[in-house]
This record gives structure tokens, C-alpha cells and sequence, in this order.
């Protein structure tokens, strides 16, 4: 598995500092799962924030303090001893090769979608269980030659492949490869093979698309 | 200001909380942590009495999972970090954030030379001197992100700058950084 395209270093930062919305968390974690390298920036980022917390200054707590900490954990300590705590992140092994994060949210895997058509050759799956605020999350499916048409973005958009690949004007995303657009790149990516090419798309604003065809897919681009 | 305890310093107490459960351990490690967590979650716009709630509430799953941190993958404060991070996003913004489980994906592909470096390696003072000695305007970018939770399009919309400045401060302030973990850039 050769990775090519990451997120930028500033995505990878916002979602350190936690500053991302839950659709990106959840993509960055899907393209995590199988990229060492960003694994180990994430990493970086966590230093970054330990060390930021030493320079806060101190706000003392008030009341109780470690006493009232201290009879919390007593009181935990009856019944599941601390070692017996389940850890948060566990996830289960995945079946046809779908990042673990996100089958948790696709429960038949890829073939079970249930797909909307939005415009000759495109599909799409909105993942409406994941709360992305002003932005949205959503699986993409474009069929082969396929192209997106051409929208900018209010704010950042991330792109995951997850099956076949895409080409655009950055060069050719595979699976497992993050495409980080921001604000005033218009770009349009072509289903470069004869496998449909499967996305996860996650944004924080809503995607404006900028010529008038585009626009009449506006309603049902911007859920 | 008192000082601030010495990395081993707070390797040991966490061992001593994770192998004896010791108290005297947890009440060092709650007299450092606590007040900063505290000032973290009001940073992050809880009211008083919710940063306190929350500021012990880290404090008791810092003690839970103790037993979890492992000293030769992560540093002690990218540890607590992480535990109040997501406590606040949790607690105060409502969402899930998703996370790998390092220990699995690495037994996963069995990345040994991948694992998260180790921590002898890192040397705090360097980075705190970085981290103090970058410009304001990618300190403030670097503090609006980590400190009151704003994502990048909202820091541009709050300072009135593209997006793309916003994404290039935090890209410079990261790199020198992680020069100070020495890294290749
Ligand atoms: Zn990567």
C-alpha cells in the first residue's frame, strides 16, 4: 500500500488542537488507520498541545479540590477496578477492506449503499449520523470518465478514496489518498478508470459550485 | 510560579497511580494538571462551575486509564492533553471525535520502526523554547485553534484573513516545532 497524497500539515494540526467537526475527525481517522507517516505528525500535534497546556496559567480549583476528585475515584474503584476500563477507541476488524472508523457507520459495507443519483454518473450517500455542523460528510460514487463539476469552497473540503481512483489537476488519488482543497481552488476530478471510484467527502461550509449546471445540483450538493 | 515538575519526575508518578494506585502519586500529578486543565476548559468557553466539573472529571479518567500510558510511546503531557481534549470535545461541543487505536493498527501492520517515537528523545525545554519563540501571528492562529476549539475557516473569518494564510502560520509554526523534534522537515 503506497499512500502519495496526505492532508496538509494545517489539517493535520486543526485536528491535534481537536478544531476539526466530527466528519473530518472521522476521515482523518480512516486515512490514520492505514498512514504511519500521519500517525506520527498527529503525534507531534499532541506534543504540541502538552506543551501548550504548560503554558497556561493555573486556575485553581475551588471547593473540594483533589478531595473531591479523590472520593470520585474511591467510590469508582468498587466495581471496575481502573485496569478493567474498556478503551475508548477500540474498533472492529473490518471485512472488505473499509477503514474500521467508518465501517462502524456503513454496517453492510460498500456494496449495501443505499445511493442517491445527483447527476448522470455521480452518486452519493450522505453519512447523516455524523454531526459535521455547517459542513457535511458524504460518500461519493463516480462512475468511470466520470467528472465532478467544478465547485469552490466556502471553506476546507477533504477527499478520501476508499476504491478506484480519481485525477485531477494535484495528480492521481488512490485509495487510501487524502486530497486537501481549500477556499479558491476549483477543481475537477475525472474517474480516471474503469473502476467507479468511491469518496469519502467531508467540508465544513457548503460547496459552491460555480457554473450554472452545477448550480441546479447545488440543492442536493448542499444538504 | 513553582516549577514545573521534570519529565521523569511525571513518568514516575504515573507509573506509581498505574502499578500501586498510589495517591500521593495522583494528588502530584492533579496539583499540576488540574489548574491547567481547568484554565484549558475555560478557554474553550465553559463557565466556572462546568470547567471545575470537567477539570476533576479529567482528573478521574486520567486515573482510570493510567494504566494504559505507556511511557515509550507518548510524553506525559500529550498524554493528559489528549484525555482533556477529548473530554471537551465530548462534553462541550457534543460530537464524537474519532481516533486510531495506535496499539492496534501497529500490531495491525506491524509497523515497529512506525511506532510513536519514544519519548527520551523529545526534550521539552527545546520545544517550549520553539514554542515561545514563535512570531505572534502564528502564535495567535496556533492558540485560536488549540485553546478556543476554532477551526481554520473560522479563525480567517474571526482575524479577517483568506484561508489559505490562516493554513500557512499553522504550517510554518508546526515545522519549526517539529525541527525541535527532530524531524526532516
Ligand atoms: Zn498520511
Amino acid at each position: 500500500m503506497s499512500i502519495r497524497h496526505h492532508p496538509d500539515d494545517a489539517t493535520l494540526v486543526a485536528y491535534g488542537a481537536g478544531s476539526v467537526n466530527e466528519g473530518f475527525s472521522l476521515l482523518l481517522a480512516a486515512h490514520l488507520e492505514r498512514c504511519p507517516r500521519c500517525r506520527r505528525r498527529v503525534t507531534e500535534t499532541e506534543v504540541l498541545g502538552g506543551e501548550l497546556l504548560e503554558t497556561l496559567e493555573d486556575s485553581p480549583l475551588s471547593g473540594g479540590g483533589f478531595d473531591a476528585v479523590w472520593a470520585r475515584v474511591c467510590t469508582e474503584e468498587q466495581s471496575p477496578a481502573p485496569a478493567a476500563a474498556p478503551s475508548q477507541t477500540t474498533t472492529p476488524p473490518t471485512t472488505d477492506g473499509l477503514p474500521s472508523v467508518l465501517a462502524a457507520h456503513l454496517p453492510g459495507g460498500l456494496e449495501d449503499v443505499r445511493w442517491r443519483t445527483l447527476a448522470p454518473g455521480i452518486k452519493q450517500h450522505v453519512l447523516r449520523d455524523v454531526d459535521s455542523g455547517n459542513g457535511s460528510i458524504r460518500l461519493l460514487a463516480i462512475a468511470p470518465g466520470t467528472t465532478i463539476p467544478q465547485h469552490g469552497h466556502g471553506g476546507s473540503e477533504l477527499t478520501l478514496v476508499l476504491k478506484g481512483s480519481f485525477m485531477d489537476q494535484i495528480g492521481r488519488f488512490q485509495a487510501g489518498d487524502v486530497a486537501d482543497v481549500d477556499v479558491g481552488i476549483h477543481h475537477q476530478p475525472v474517474a480516471d478508470t474503469s473502476e467507479t471510484c468511491i469518496c469519502l467527502i467531508a467540508t465544513d461550509e457548503r460547496l459552491r459550485f460555480s457554473d450554472s449546471l452545477s448550480r441546479m445540483l447545488q440543492p442536493f450538493f448542499g444538504i | 510560579m513553582e516549577d514545573s515538575p521534570s519529565h521523569d519526575e511525571l513518568i514516575e508518578w504515573f507509573s506509581a497511580v498505574a502499578l500501586r494506585q498510589d495517591r500521593r502519586a495522583f494528588e502530584s500529578l492533579f496539583n499540576h494538571f488540574a489548574p491547567k486543565i481547568k484554565r484549558y476548559l475555560l478557554r474553550q468557553g465553559a463557565p466556572e462551575h462546568h470547567a471545575e466539573e470537567l477539570a476533576q472529571e479529567t482528573m478521574v479518567q486520567i486515573w482510570r486509564k493510567a494504566h494504559q500510558y505507556d511511557p515509550a510511546k507518548a510524553v506525559p503531557g500529550a498524554w493528559v492533553y489528549r484525555v482533556a481534549r477529548n473530554l471537551r470535545i465530548d462534553r462541550l461541543r457534543r460530537q464524537r471525535f474519532y481516533e486510531v487505536d495506535l496499539d492496534q493498527v501497529a500490531e495491525q501492520a506491524d509497523e515497529a520502526q512506525d511506532h510513536d517515537r519514544a519519548t527520551d528523545q523529545i526534550d521539552g525545554e527545546q520545544i517550549r523554547a520553539r514554542v515561545a519563540a514563535l512570531p505572534p501571528e502564528q502564535r495567535e492562529i496556533v492558540n485560536l485553534a488549540y485553546f478556543e476549539g476554532l477551526s481554520q475557516s473560522e479563525i480567517g473569518a474571526r482575524l479577517g484573513l483568506p484561508l489559505g494564510t490562516v493554513k500557512s502560520r499553522l504550517r510554518l509554526a508546526f515545522g519549526k516545532l517539529r525541527k525541535a523534534l527532530g524531524e526532516e522537515v
